[in-house]
């Protein structure tokens, strides 16, 4: 509480850091660390808001929580765990979610400045635009690994969160995950898709081949329960029964490489064989895997049948989902000639965990709090954004910045009027319900969108208003090709103009539709899906989307990137970047520096685009498939 | 010893060590934690940047780590040491901070010691793996880097001045010792004029100078005086080092001078989690080593390493 004592500060910044109420969004690992510093500085004004609660894996960085209150509110515990070092200051904690409407713009008009330390695209952007809405200074932040960075956003005065396109999560080919795996990742991903088929929520949308995808859960599902959830019947079932018939399917594998072989019979009826003492980091065998398989299946299904709705949410902490998805997804692997995989890299890739230490959590949250400084005595221009490096670049730096403010983009969507998004989809088959859920609330981050055509209103936020549309194509709601309509958040104020063209799928896995920033983005993705698509000698290989091919474009390889498609450049990539430790990210370095002496461009530049790569990386590697629903902090 | 609790670094690292440091382990491997997990630290000075430090590496899992510091609790403890509890009846700075630090991770073996490093200097050192300095005097950190150098300890010497803050590492034989790097007399620009040093080096010495001159770091009770104290150190070093005739008439540190005093947080949570984290990388085999001085520099928000 360094604002309290007379002379550590000047009196002017003195009375900012007492009087100013701030905004704590997340309570994880920033979270903590920036909540202590804000404390120790003297700011006595504070509200923070998270809606986790405390897992063991949190402790070796979220300093503010022990081993007692694991299970517990984040927010609350880390607000009476800093009273103990400063019981003078006014901390309100709220156990819930920043999206919730309840936190409207009354809510955000109270604050001076808002800081973001979370852990995922949705929240962040949606913070973005109440504040751009509120007008309240922002500072986002995120570590992932020994990297961090810091960024300053204030309407009208810097870039937003979402001026420069994010590149999507990574989505996978449905025929390559259901017939054709080629890497551990792609039988991972059966393994969560058939814990969903068996647990997991019926009506969950799915973006591709929807009906067959309900169907075929249905009858997993109905099969299961006829059967009781009798674990011999289910590993005869899906791992001998399922693929046989998938073997027999006529040219399926016709003129394909990859085509799964039978396991051996016996082993339907081995023995029990013990994997209780092989460590998470060494490999099971095949027969270690199978009783893996036989033991999860009935725990997880007692759990299943006291959950409420009968439906369970896949959990990586839960041991008995983790072994269920280790089991499956290596037996899987096993049919294919996939090399297995250790329980602890499974973990890994199926929970989309990103390594986190105390150390780089604790300089983003100093830097955090440094720019909070500035901001409040309105020194914008001093608030470039910050990068953590892993390791010195060649003028030593660690924490370097931006060499000025990145103006806002007149063209972004989110915080110039000018914006407008391009909308492809095929409109006969396309319905106001995934207009909704897929592009408007998932793809474009709304919590509760209007939608207005000419002054005719498609889709109402507000249920007394009595539209109904929901279950008619955009063609039958009058939408036609080149058409433009309008759609809104109250809640967020944010508004954006939609240009929708009519496009045919061609093919089964072309995606159900595409989203593009202005015409251009557009065109060219329509040229390179022409260049691209002869070379294509693996037809599964051909569903990319826009953001997918952006990365690659900054992955330098487009090409690459391509014939790698297989290998999950976010999920997985970010192990090199990380895992892989320092020396990865010093040669890469290496080439950087060399390109600068050739181009004469600034360093840090570079390399601060890298870190956004990273960055986006990061934001990229946290979201899933299927736990978009829940959005953890850090 | 045979009745001591199992700690970490005694046997194989248990399921439930496993999933605390699961998210780091995913970052620097098994091989980095059991690194860790058989180093012994020694860490001088329990200020607001000594708890910075205790915090990371205790969370980290190291084997051991011993708090040393002999003196008394203060008001300014309250800008950045947040290991104190506030209704602590304890005045000691390293008893005070015991229990809070314990709790951060039942796995280490949290060790309080309260004897002046002055008295113990010479000796004590070669007991550790790894030794990190705070709030000593500069005569201290000199001998400490020359003991350590002997012994093959590896050693990092941090401070903060208000909102700047800087740290000394020496992981390689062949860089200068502390007292080599930061001289603390008048003759230092003359002697290393060779070479052209950044600018904070030149606020560090003078802050170094101040603290030898007067016996304590600048103060905010005594704020105007210590600014003119520090001006009259670094006024002669910028001159004599600076051949630019414009430099002389204004002075470059005029924005630091407001925000030298006390520990304050925000940099303590930067330098504490730099000089940690070098720390354990060397610990676990990476070190940063070709450079020896890390200075935060708060007016610019940019952190780099230099070698000097």
């Amino acid at each position: 509480m360094a604002a309290t004592i007379a002379g550590v500060f000047n009196p002017e910044l003195q009375n900012l850091i007492k009087e100013s109420k701030i905004l704590l969004v997340g309570a994880g690992g920033i979270g903590c660390e920036v909540l202590k510093n804000l404390v120790l500085t003297g700011f006595s004004e504070l509200e923070v808001i998270d809606l986790d609660t405390i897992e063991v894996s949190n402790l070796n960085r979220q300093f503010l929580f022990s081993k007692e209150s694991v299970g517990k509110a984040k927010s609350h515990v880390a607000k009476t765990s800093v009273l103990k070092f400063n019981p003078n200051v006014n901390i309100m904690s709220h156990f819930g979610d920043i999206m919730d409407t309840k936190y409207g713009v009354a809510f955000f008009n109270k604050f001076k400045l808002v800081i973001n330390a979370l852990d995922n695209k949705k929240a962040r952007s949606h913070v973005n635009r109440m504040c751009l809405s509120c007008q309240i200074p922002l500072i986002e932040s995120g570590t992932m690994g020994y990297n961090g960075q810091v960024e300053f956003i204030k309407k009208g005065v810097t870039i937003c969160y979402e001026c420069n396109t994010r590149a999507e999560p990574r989505t996978y080919p449905m025929c390559t995950i259901r017939n054709t795996p080629k890497e551990p990742i792609h039988c991972i991903i059966w393994a969560k898709f058939l814990f969903n088929q068996l647990f997991g929520e019926i009506d969950e949308i799915v973006s591709f081949d929807e009906e067959n995808i309900e169907s075929e859960k249905l009858s997993a599902r109905n099969w299961a329960i006829q059967n009781d959830y009798n674990p011999k019947k289910l590993f005869k079932k899906v791992f001998f029964d399922d693929i046989k018939a998938l073997m027999n399917m006529k040219d399926l594998y016709a003129d394909k490489k990859i085509k799964p072989v039978l396991l051996d019979e016996s082993l339907l009826d081995q023995e029990h064989v013990k994997y209780s003492d092989v460590l998470d980091s060494e490999m099971l065998t095949l027969e270690q895997n199978i009783s893996m398989f036989l033991d999860c299946v009935t725990p997880i299904k007692e759990q299943w049948e006291i959950s409420t709705n009968k439906c369970l949410v896949w959990d990586k902490d839960d041991d008995m989902m983790m072994n269920f998805v280790v089991s499956c997804s290596n037996l899987r692997s096993a049919l294919f000639n996939i090399p297995f995989k250790t329980h602890f890299d499974i973990k890994s890739m199926a929970g989309n965990i990103i390594p986190a230490i105390a150390t780089a959590n604790a300089m983003i949250a100093g830097q955090i709090v440094i720019h909070a400084l500035r901001i409040l005595r309105g020194k914008f221009e001093k608030c470039q954004n910050v990068f953590l490096r892993s390791m010195p670049n060649h003028k030593g730096g660690v924490l370097v910045k931006d060499r000025c403010l990145q103006p806002p983009n007149p063209k972004c969507n989110v915080c110039s009027s000018k914006g407008e998004i391009i909308f492809t989809t095929d409109m006969n088959n396309f319905t106001v319900r995934q207009l909704e859920e897929l592009v408007l609330k998932k793809k474009l981050n709304m919590v509760a969108p209007d939608v207005t055509m000419l002054d005719r209103v498609i889709i109402s936020s507000d249920e007394t208003d009595g539209v109904d549309m929901y279950d008619m194509t955009l063609s039958e709601a009058g939408m036609t090709s080149g058409c433009s309509f309008d759609a809104e958040d109250d809640h967020q104020n944010f508004r954006v103009k939609i240009i929708a063209f009519d496009k045919e799928k061609s093919r089964d896995e072309d995606p159900d539709f595409e989203i593009f920033n202005n015409k251009n983005d557009l065109h060219t993705a329509n040229e390179q899906n022409n260049k691209t698509k002869p070379d294509e000698d693996d037809e599964d290989d051909c569903f990319i989307d826009q953001a997918e091919s952006t990365v690659c474009d900054n992955n330098g390889d487009t090409r690459e990137a391509v014939n790698h498609l297989m290998v999950d450049k976010e999920e997985i990539g970010y192990e090199e970047v990380t895992e892989g430790g320092a020396e990865e990210i010093g040669n890469e370095e290496e080439e950087i520096t060399e390109k600068i002496s050739n181009e004469e461009i600034d360093a840090e530049e570079i390399s601060n685009e890298e870190k956004l790569a990273i960055k986006r990386k990061a934001d990229e590697a946290i979201e899933d498939i299927n736990d978009a629903k829940k959005s953890r902090v850090d | 010893m045979a009745s001591e609790l199992m700690k970490n670094g005694d046997g194989e690292m248990s399921k439930d060590e496993r999933k605390v440091y699961d998210r780091q382990i995913r970052l620097w491997g098994f091989d980095g934690q059991n690194k860790l997990r058989a180093t012994k630290v020694l860490l001088i000075g329990m200020q607001g940047l000594g708890a910075e430090i205790a915090k990371n590496l205790i969370l980290s899992g190291v084997n051991s780590i011993t708090l040393k510091d002999h003196t008394e609790v203060s008001i300014l403890d309250r800008c950045s040491q947040f290991l104190i509890p506030r209704d602590s009846e304890e005045r000691n700075r390293a008893k005070a901070s015991f229990s809070a630090a314990q709790k951060l991770n039942p796995n280490v073996k949290v060790i309080v010691d309260t004897t002046p490093i002055e008295e113990n200097v010479d000796s004590f050192v070669t007991s550790f793996d790894l030794v990190i300095a705070t709030e000593c005097s500069p005569s201290t950190y000199k001998r400490l880097s020359e003991n350590c150098r002997k012994s093959n300890v590896k050693i990092f010497i941090a401070d903060v001045y208000g909102l700047f803050g800087y740290f000394y590492q020496d992981v390689i034989s062949t860089h200068s010792l502390y007292g080599e790097v930061f001289p603390n007399n008048a003759e230092i620009d003359t002697l290393t004029s060779t070479k052209k040093k950044p600018q904070l080096y030149y606020l560090t010495s003078a802050l170094l100078k101040f603290q030898s001159d007067s016996n304590r770091k600048p103060n905010p009770d005594t704020s105007e005086e210590d600014i003119e104290e520090l001006k009259s150190i670094i006024h002669p070093q910028i001159n004599d080092s600076s051949s630019d005739q414009e430099n002389k008439e204004s002075d470059v540190f005029e924005e630091y001078y407001g925000e030298l005093f006390c520990e304050l947080s925000p940099t303590t949570s930067i330098i504490g989690a730099m000089v940690s984290q070098t720390a354990l990388n060397t610990v676990m085999n990476k070190p940063v080593d070709n450079y020896n001085v890390f200075f935060y520099d708060h007016i610019e928000h940019e952190g780099k390493f230099h070698l000097l």
